[in-house]
């Protein structure tokens, strides 16, 4: 599905281009002084033929997808992706190519290329871009890492996943899938400015859903796994109990058949965390994305409604509302040493993106901040594949914990008439990121204090500044979850990007509730 | 990179020859683009990727593993080739295993434009240049994305299966925009020629829309009789049909075509019965590819006839298990269409609302297929046969069964592109529709 600002994972978008094997042996034989002559080739044929500024990005992505349905393991894919691209500015004009044959004559073939690009884009650049004065690097970043997936025998990720759906369908479950994907990034990064980067991380994504059937009355329910995506190896998997989830999970999905159907109307909601961080990446993430606000995502993702004029100025949500951009953060998805520019992350702790409630930051890549007032990009590039163009993506947006202590329980102490929700269902959001309408995977009734029964049909409605304007309680530190997305989608052509968000449960009041049944089909 | 069918044949070949498995598959693809990314009246990003891909399927009796690269090397094929087989060998017997098919008879693909491969970037930016001067004229911003591509592809088995599709695409996206930020219009299409692309008018419509879309009215939602613009059909209608037109997921009571009691609605009369789509890969509007999954052929497919639900895809396990024919997915869709135009349309339309597009497309119940999405880009308010004033954007929660059980009025079916609907070549008509739920506004432009 395409114009998605967070696609649905699909293990198709799990693997990038398969590239050339003979590209594969050589970028795994470049040492690092061959990788760097390679950059200077291609750094100095852009020079000579009149780029202002290059970079040259060399990429080896190592993937494995496993899933299985039911008792059968239905894909055991394995698979190597390895290329590199060309980036040039030319007279303030931005080109790109890129090759999956790390070789010299690829690589001055496809310097020319994106110089040629660059120059018959010239007569449509109505103002130059122009870059701020950038720091060189000259360093390896390795993301930290217990077990490597890949080093893990397959068999016992297989086995893993089979005992997964076996515990489901013992509990009840009629249909079971569950799957495992691994990446390992390996990016050399350099630039015209003189930097010379190595980094190399891995994600580890796993996925689970359980559905049951009431034949008699036609009925179906799933209930898809809590369990997020993270920037972390196969300690991991190791440490989730998908099991015991797996039990659950069959149990609920039966309980959802005959749960009580939502009255429409306004409720009080106790957003937990596997829910909350995708509320949070639809609706605080992307409308402080500084492109959107500049206008360059109008044809497609979209722009924003916090447009620069708000920066300093918009009361987003509640004092209690600290959000908070970190591409260092643990296990988090967007976390690298470097970003896609050559900014660094290292020894950085983030910045606020909303403080006490005002919005105070954007999320910039090179060549943007200026155009607000400001120095420097703040480290927020993302390119999806050796082949994409880096543009501004999202670092870990996360909404900060209560520093007071507050439990899950003390949330629904106030709330006398309201709904408690878990992990995602479905979710959507207007273009400037307005309105949003998001579902869930659970729904339990909150009476007088107290949680009660399972609802069904429920989705909330809301607009971004009043919803976490709403917001008057917030859960401690004991209550974290880093949650995340590993296909964030924006950009022509369209790249996904993996991104975490941390969350703590929140209570939001009088929030729009409406009834999703249709009695009108079958 | 492209291979021609020779060489794509040849280098099949050449993988076959490598395999110890008891049988063996293969595909190859790759690709050639060039695109052009304006913002603001202006270039943005622009570039040249190009890319090339092989798979190798190996299967041990009921065990499979797959390994990806490429090269034509014979050291490299061998590891492909072993690297497939060593995970085929660790992987349990898969009881849903089918083998590979043997040989097919496939047509000849349609969607291929030497004028379209040959298509430079500098075509690309004077094709778009005429339009950013307009808007800078106009004082609109005008954003978009012109890409034309080359691909080809191919499948190989070891029980001497072999084809080989080689197509173009072109896709243009246009939004203008007024400096105020209350009007947005868009056009958008796909195609395999980029010499049928008509850029200017596309432009003209996206900078017409913006104009008259402008300082928006704020009407209150609920059911709304409304005109939707091919692009909303496209998305409704592809996300239908590609993504819930599945019959084991019917048969096993997890699908809108369940029938309460067990089994499909296959047969019956599920939607409304001026209702017709089907696939056909030969088809001269929306050509598509000419093999499907695993190697079948892509064939013309009925999916709804005069409002009958008369197939669902089927994979070949499930067909054999259920013994049914296997029913390969569509790669393209045609709805029929009507002669009613869309100024007859809003003529006969005493309060309604004329929609260019939607966003944000989600599935919120699979039981129904209901879907949540946003208008975007152009909603106009129709009062007794005329368009009066432009609308604020709506949040819809509607579901394509229903919508197709109460189309009024249809237009000619066109070639038409939606953000939401993924890639597949679809041509649709604009739609006259009863009691569209809009749940909400939008603060959107």
């Amino acid at each position: 599905m395409g114009g998605c600002a967070c696609a649905t994972l699909l293990p198709s978008t799990l693997f990038l281009g398969m590239s050339d094997a003979r590209a594969i042996e050589a970028a795994d034989k470049l040492d690092l002084p061959a990788k760097m002559r390679l950059a200077d080739m291609a750094l100095n044929v852009a020079k000579a033929q009149g780029a202002s500024y290059a970079d040259f990005r060399l990429c080896r992505y190592q993937t494995e997808y496993l899933e299985a349905k039911e008792h059968r393991l239905q894909t055991s894919a394995t698979g190597t992706s390895v290329g590199f691209a060309v980036r040039v500015l030319v007279d303030g004009t931005w080109g790109y190519a890129s090759s999956p044959l790390a070789t010299e004559v690829e690589v001055k073939k496809a310097t020319a290329h994106a110089i040629e690009v660059a120059k018959a884009s010239q007569p449509l650049q109505l103002r130059k871009f122009e870059l701020e004065t950038l720091t060189s690097y000259q360093d390896r970043w390795d993301m930290p890492m217990k077990n490597d997936p890949f080093l893990v025998p397959v068999d016992e990720k297989i086995d893993k996943l089979l005992s997964i759906n076996e515990a489901a369908m013992k509990a009840g479950a009629d249909y079971a899938t569950a799957s495992f994907a691994f990446v390992r990034e390996e990016k050399f990064f350099a630039s015209s400015v003189g930097s010379r980067i190595q980094q190399t991380r891995v994600r580890t994504m796993p996925e689970t859903e359980v559905t049951v059937v009431d034949k008699a009355t036609g009925k179906f329910a799933s209930r898809a796994g809590l369990c997020a995506p993270r920037g972390s190896g196969y300690d991991y998997i190791l440490g989730y109990n998908f099991l015991a989830e797996a039990a659950k999970s069959a149990e609920q999905a039966r309980e959802k058949l005959k749960a009580k159907s939502i009255a429409p109307g306004q409720y009080d909601l106790v957003l937990d965390p596997t829910h909350l961080w995708l509320t949070i990446h639809e609706s605080v993430g992307h409308p402080t994305e500084l492109d959107r606000a500049l206008g360059w995502e109008a044809n497609f993702a979209g722009t924003t409604f916090c447009t620069p004029d708000k920066l300093g100025k918009l009361k987003y949500g509640s004092h209690l509302m600290n959000i908070v951009a970190d591409r260092s953060q643990e296990g988090g998805l967007s976390t690298v040493g470097y970003d896609d520019d050559g900014v660094s992350w290292i020894g950085n702790e983030g910045f606020p993106i909303v403080k006490d409630g005002l919005f105070v930051n954007y999320q910039m890549a090179i060549g943007q901040a200026q155009l607000i007032g400001q120095k420097t990009s703040n480290g927020c590039a993302f390119a999806d594949g050796w082949g994409s163009f880096p543009i501004q993506r999202m670092p870990n947006v996360s909404l900060q914990p209560n520093p007071k202590k507050c439990s899950l329980e003390d949330l629904f102490a106030d709330v006398k008439h309201g709904i408690y929700i878990m992990g995602n269902g479905s979710w959507s959001i207007d273009q400037q990121r307005h309105n949003f309408q998001f579902g869930g995977q659970l729904f339990y009734e909150i009476k007088n204090g107290k949680l009660g029964g399972m609802l069904r049909d429920v989705a909330y409605q809301g607009s971004t500044v009043e919803f976490w304007n709403a917001m008057d309680g917030l859960g401690d530190q004991s209550t974290y979850f880093l949650g995340g997305a590993p296909n964030c989608g924006k950009g022509q052509p369209e790249q996904v990007a993996p991104v975490s968000h941390g969350a703590v449960p929140a209570r939001f009041r009088q929030i729009n509730v409406l009834n999703t049944e249709r009695k009108d089909v079958a | 990179m492209i291979l021609s069918e020779a060489e794509a044949r040849d280098l099949t070949k050449r993988i076959l020859r490598l395999s110890q498995a008891e049988s063996c598959t293969v595909s190859v693809s790759g690709e050639e683009r060039r695109h052009v990314r304006v913002a603001q009246n202006m270039a943005t990003t622009n570039g040249s990727p190009s890319s090339i891909s092989i798979s190798v399927t190996s299967n041990y009796g009921k065990k499979s593993g797959s390994a990806s690269g490429s090269d034509l090397s014979d050291d490299a094929l061998a590891e492909l080739v072993t690297a497939s087989e060593n995970t085929a060998k660790l992987a349990p017997e898969n009881p849903e295993f089918m083998p590979p098919l043997g040989p097919q008879k496939y047509a000849p693909g349609a969607g291929f434009s030497p004028v379209t491969q040959a298509t430079t970037s500098s075509q690309l930016a004077s094709a778009l240049q005429p339009v950013l001067q307009q808007a800078q004229a106009k004082n609109l911003q005008a954003s978009g994305f012109l890409e034309i591509g080359t691909s080809f592809s191919c499948i190989a088995t070891s029980n001497g299966l072999f084809a080989y599709d080689q197509s173009t695409d072109v896709l243009h996206t246009i939004t203008a925009r007024t400096p105020d930020g209350t009007g947005s219009g868009w056009a958008g299409t796909t195609h395999h020629d980029f010499s049928k692309l008509d850029v200017p008018a596309m432009g003209a419509t996206a900078m017409d829309k913006a104009v008259k879309s402008q300082k928006p009215t704020r009407l209150a939602p609920g059911k709304y009789t409304v005109i939707l613009e091919p692009s909303a059909v496209a998305d409704l209608v592809g996300i239908l049909i590609g993504g819930e037109f599945d019959q084991r997921a019917a048969d096993e009571g997890r699908s809108f075509a369940t029938k309460k009691g067990g089994g499909s609605l296959l047969g019956e009369t599920v939607f409304g019965k001026n209702v017709t789509i089907f696939s056909d890969p030969a088809d001269a509007v929306v050509p598509g590819g000419i093999y499907s999954d695993d190697g079948q052929p892509a064939v013309r497919t009925a999916w709804i006839e005069d409002g009958v639900l008369k197939n669902l895809q089927c994979g070949r396990y499930w067909a054999q298990k259920t013994k049914k024919q296997p029913v390969p997915g569509p790669t393209t869709l045609t709805m029929v269409g009507g002669t009613t135009s869309t100024a007859d349309m809003i003529k006969q339309t005493k309060k309604g609302l004329l929609i260019t597009r939607f966003w944000y497309i989600r599935e919120v119940d699979p039981q129904t297929v209901l879907l949540t999405g946003l208008t975007r880009d152009g909603v106009f308010l129709i009062e007794h046969g005329e368009i009066t004033q432009p609308v604020w954007n709506f949040r819809f929660n509607e579901s394509p069964v229903a919508m197709l059980n109460k189309v009024i009025a249809m237009g000619p079916s066109v070639r038409a592109y939606g953000d939401e609907s993924g890639g597949m070549p679809l041509s649709v008509p604009t739609l006259l529709v009863d009691e569209f739920t809009l749940s909400s506004v939008s603060d959107a432009v």
